[in-house]
């Protein structure tokens, strides 16, 4: 029998430089340094992927890596000055306001606990969360044993309930994946003349059916001809057959969020923005408290739910169990005219998958706007969202062979966003190793939002295994408000909202038909910045891409907020700088 | 029912309404914002209605001039109501406006549509890097430092040439700001030379032509930018990169006509990017009307004052049932990038105003009027054309008799 440190060591003979490592309960450390950030992370999967490894923590370097001195510094510094001022007692603290940590949240709302969410930006979905395509997966993709198979398909079948509940948009349109001669062209010569076209039309989809049948997915349908084309009149003719997947949907990932953060706040649960951890207080390998740059949070419980940064808390708790390697998206938004030209998510499969950009594809928004993407680079930065022009050129030519009509000059915007992968790519969601109190909920990546509603329940079940008891709350209540939308009302809902209050009368951003009313609207709802009132009201995410509404928007946001002009934040930085002579007119 | 609903309260929106209220047509003009005047209340530099009011004025002066007229007519104007629908009819056209009064079912026979033109945003030239704070069109700049006092940063780079961006230059240096940087693709400024002298060099403000932004560099606020210089076709120079810092990126990339609004199937032309419009500014939708920036960006608030009064001429002739003919088209030839009207119909006398855009900086050249055979029907020497300058020539009705397609194009001379 080979041991795990066998198995370790073989692996890393593979490459050229001196790595060590120390394996402890199922952990793989590695140390060492290499030439660049891409071996750094191809050594860290490579170890992640062995059999029975539970966690790598890649403390190997690279050459020109950027150190995280600085943050580590002020981490000491706000630790030794605030661990003395208590906020509160709490039977829980969540770290981490990503869509995760506010399903959480409302997961835990349910029962009788002290509970509070603790967010390090400005708003709510700030990280991860907010850069997300809004795909709710259907859970074909996921392979056998992983934690992300088990809570996709149950996710998924979780969102119907939880839209109606909360109030947020919600289209199960289905997708269709398009197996066209390209999906097996690297195979082809195994598959010589007719064959190929036999298996491709006739064998390869049975084998992605059955993937999904096995997952738990149903109803997964192949369809060929004809009918792709009544389904999807604009996809490729070149689609030989199509896997037709009617439970994936689409959700707008930030109202999401925020929806499940607002239901939470409602049933008693605190949110603290602007409320980073820095350190904890331990009674040996117990956490008493969670120090913040706003002070203790005393508690019984922590669950680390901190995405990109999850391995740094994980680390300030004594109990490191993995690194996360950030893996960037980069996502095209297409204006709505183009939404003619989709119905369902659509992707090509192509075989072998490009570890690039593997997967993505073209996904209509609950919204009508249709993205493209996303890819998948390895970046060395967390917070590195940034979009190249070389990037759009490939996203924009990997997928219009998709749908040959798509205007691909109709692009609005692009953005990315950064996943928050481990090495072993698989969700972690269990107690902590060395920590008796705390629970992981990392490595949250892809199907992470479908599967979001069901990590939270899968979650709290691990807290009451860790001993945590959970009464349920007489007077929860599961439903929100939802966001009143100007865009989304008849001409006489309009006509009576406005005789209630002229401001819905008054249409701030034309793009997007919205009214100043619902601006209002989502201060009231805790939006303290430009984003966060452009995410809940989507001023600003239309044609012109704010540069008519943005300083309207934020005239009212520092009205409602009392923050005046030059001192308001566009999410974290300062949106303008002072007054042209000093002060204010 | 009203006469016509002008929709837009700016220079040529009101052109168009005070026009026909003059004249005694029962007007309303629509705006969305809380008072008339457009783009013009926040452009404070001088220039204005050199041609219209024979001085120069500033963009507030210069709508005051229009306001008051509105205001002696008693024109009725509707501030603060944004146009959902509009609804077109045999018998008439009906306006959906929402307001703070209440949601506005406006008839009307003929709608003028004045909207004007939208800036082109950082995405549109696949501007690349981060999204931080401090990333804005230049008219937003100008709005916000010129109505509110606010400075957008102090440290400045400014991409585009055009006249906007000298403007916006200015501005920011007279306010007060550490440092402005211009740079753009062009071998030289794309915007007026007046504009150079009195904006830029009067000033000496630092500029670097033939130089782009890459990239924008920054986590919550902008750092700075990298620059690097192109070739004549503007691709990237490589080894040329260069980091600059700075908290603010103005973007001056032009305008194009805000078509976005226009709430119903007029079609369009690709080269003007705004709908398409015979001699008296109708679109392809009979009793609709398109003038000013929303037909195509003009260089001069004199030029889209006067597409306004043309427009409300065949407004006039529309509601007294004015008689067309089959259409005769216009296109852009050789070194013209592109023209307006598209098209010539109304049985009329006078000769038919025609702007265009060169595509090419040329001295002493003709602008030639061909049949579709090619031949000349006639021409108008100019002693110098270039792209930043729209050209207006007058062609003779006679020239056009019994034709259905000219082009026109720019000739040595």
């Amino acid at each position: 029998m080979f041991t795990l440190d066998d198995k370790v060591a073989s692996v890393l003979k593979k490459y050229p430089y001196n790595i060590s490592f120390r394996v402890r309960d199922n952990i793989v450390f590695l140390q060492g340094e290499v030439d660049s950030h891409m071996e750094w992370v191809e050594i860290g999967l490579s170890i992640g992927r062995i059999r029975g490894v539970e966690g790598v923590v890649n403390k190997i370097t690279w050459r020109g890596a950027s150190g995280k001195e600085a943050r580590e510094e002020w981490r000491r510094r706000v630790f030794e000055e605030k661990r003395n001022a208590v906020v509160g007692e709490y039977d829980v603290v969540i770290i981490g306001g990503g869509v995760v940590g506010a399903a959480l949240a409302r997961e835990l709302s349910k029962y009788e606990l002290k509970t509070a969410l603790l967010e390090k930006s400005t708003d709510i979905a700030a990280g991860t969360t907010k850069a997300n395509n809004g795909m709710i997966h259907a859970g074909v993709e996921p392979s056998r044993g992983t934690l992300k198979r088990m809570l996709n398909v149950r996710g998924n079948a979780m969102y119907g309930k939880l839209a109606e509940e909360l109030g947020f948009r919600f289209n199960r349109l289905g997708s269709l994946w398009l197996v066209t001669p390209r999906t097996l062209a690297s195979y082809r010569k195994y598959l010589p003349g007719l064959l190929y076209n036999l298996v491709l039309k006739h064998v390869f989809p049975w084998v992605v059916k059955i993937k999904g049948l096995v997952n738990g997915v149903r109803s997964i349908k192949i369809i060929r001809g004809r009918r792709i084309f009544e389904l999807e009149p604009f996809a490729t003719r070149d689609a030989v057959a199509a896997v037709y997947i009617p439970s994936t949907a689409v959700v707008d990932p930030y109202e999401v969020a925020v929806a499940l953060a607002e239901n939470a706040e409602a049933n008693g649960v605190e949110i603290h923005l602007e409320t980073e951890a820095v350190g904890f207080i331990k009674d040996g390998s117990v956490i008493r408290g969670v120090v913040t740059n706003k002070g203790v949070f005393l508690c019984r419980y922590v669950v680390n739910s901190a995405g990109l940064y999850a391995d740094e808390v994980a680390a300030l708790a004594g109990s490191e169990e993995y690194t996360i390697h950030p893996r960037k998206g980069v996502l095209l938004v297409f204006h709505r005219d183009t939404g003619v030209f989709t119905r369902h998510c659509l992707a090509e499969i192509i075989l072998p998958q490009d570890p690039y950009t593997k997967g993505g594809g073209i996904n209509p928004t609950v919204h009508g706007n249709v993205l493209w993407g996303p890819t998948a680079v390895e970046v060395p930065d967390k917070e590195d969202t940034s979009v190249t022009r070389e990037e759009i050129e490939h996203v924009l030519n990997k997928y219009s062979g998709i749908v040959p009509g798509f205007p691909r000059d109709k692009v609005i915007r692009y953005f990315a966003g950064v996943r928050a992968a481990t090495f072993t790519e698989d969700f972690v969601i269990r107690p902590a190793k060395w920590v008796r109190n705390l629970l992981h909920v990392a490595g949250i990546q892809s199907p992470g939002l479908a599967a979001s509603p069901a990590i939270a329940e899968y979650a709290v079940e691990k807290l009451r295994g860790m001993g945590l008891r959970l009464k349920p709350k007489t007077g929860f209540n599961p439903r929100r408000r939802p966001m009143p939308r100007a865009a989304d009302m008849s001409l006489e809902e309009l006509e009576e909202k406005i005789r209630m209050d002229p401001a819905w009368g008054r249409i701030v951003c034309t793009c997007e038909f919205v009214s100043e009313a619902e601006i209002v609207e989502a201060v009231r709802r805790g939006a303290k910045t430009l984003d966060a009132v452009k995410r809940r009201t989507r001023a600003g995410m239309g044609e012109c891409q704010g540069s008519f509404c943005t300083l309207e928007t934020a005239l009212i946001l520092s009205r409602e907020t009392g923050v005046p002009l030059d001192m308001l934040l566009k999410e974290e930085g300062r949106l303008f700088n002072g007054y042209v002579r000093g002060e204010q007119p | 029912m009203r006469d016509a609903t002008v929709i837009g309260g700016g220079p040529s929106g009101l052109a168009a309404a005070v026009w026909l209220a003059e004249k005694g047509y029962d007007v309303a003009v629509v705006e969305v914002m809380g008072e008339l005047g457009g783009m013009l209340t926040q452009c404070i530099h001088d220039g204005f209605g050199t041609r219209v009011f024979g001085e120069a004025l500033s963009g507030p002066e210069f709508s005051e001039r229009l306001v008051k007229k509105a205001r002696l007519l008693g024109l009725r104007t509707f501030l603060n109501t944004y146009v959902k629908e509009v609804r077109i009819g045999k018998e008439f056209k009906e306006v959906v406006a929402v307001s703070p009064a209440g949601v506005q079912r406006l008839q009307t026979r003929v709608i003028v549509y004045a909207i004007g033109c939208r800036e082109r945003n950082g995405f549109e030239i696949r501007l690349g890097g981060a999204r931080p704070a401090g990333v804005y069109t230049a008219g937003m700049v100008q709005r916000l430092v010129n109505l509110y006092g606010v400075l957008p940063g102090r440290r400045i780079v400014i991409m585009g040439g055009g006249d906007v961006g000298m403007i916006v230059a200015r501005h920011l240096h007279l306010e007060g700001v550490e440092s402005i940087l211009m740079v753009f693709p062009e071998a030289g400024f794309a915007g007026l030379p007046r504009n150079v002298q009195q904006c830029i060099l009067d000033f000496g403000i630092p500029f670097r032509p033939r130089t782009v932004v890459k990239k924008v560099i920054g986590k919550e606020r902008v750092e700075g930018v990298v620059l690097t210089r192109v070739d004549e076709k503007w691709n990237p120079v490589e080894g040329t990169e260069e980091f600059h810092a700075c908290d603010t990126v103005v973007l001056a990339l032009g305008l194009v006509p805000y078509t976005g609004e226009l709430k119903l199937g007029v079609r369009m032309d690709p080269a003007t990017r705004g709908p398409e419009v015979n001699e008296f500014f109708e679109t392809s939708v009979q009793g609709v009307f398109a003038v000013g920036n929303l037909v195509q960006v003009f260089d001069y608030v004199d030029d889209a004052f006067e597409t306004a009064c043309i427009a409300a001429r065949g407004v006039e002739k529309y509601l007294n049932s004015g008689l067309k003919t089959a259409p005769i088209r216009l296109s852009p030839g050789e070194n013209v990038r592109m023209l307006t009207p598209q098209r010539v119909e109304w049985v009329d006398d006078a000769d038919v105003p025609v702007f265009l855009r060169p595509a090419v900086e040329k001295a002493n050249v003709r602008i030639v009027v061909r049949n579709r055979e090619g031949r000349v029907l006639g021409g108008f020497f100019k002693r110098y054309v270039r792209p930043s300058t729209l050209e207006r020539i007058e062609v003779p009705r006679s020239m056009l008799s019994n034709l259905q397609e000219v082009s026109i194009d720019i000739a040595e001379d």
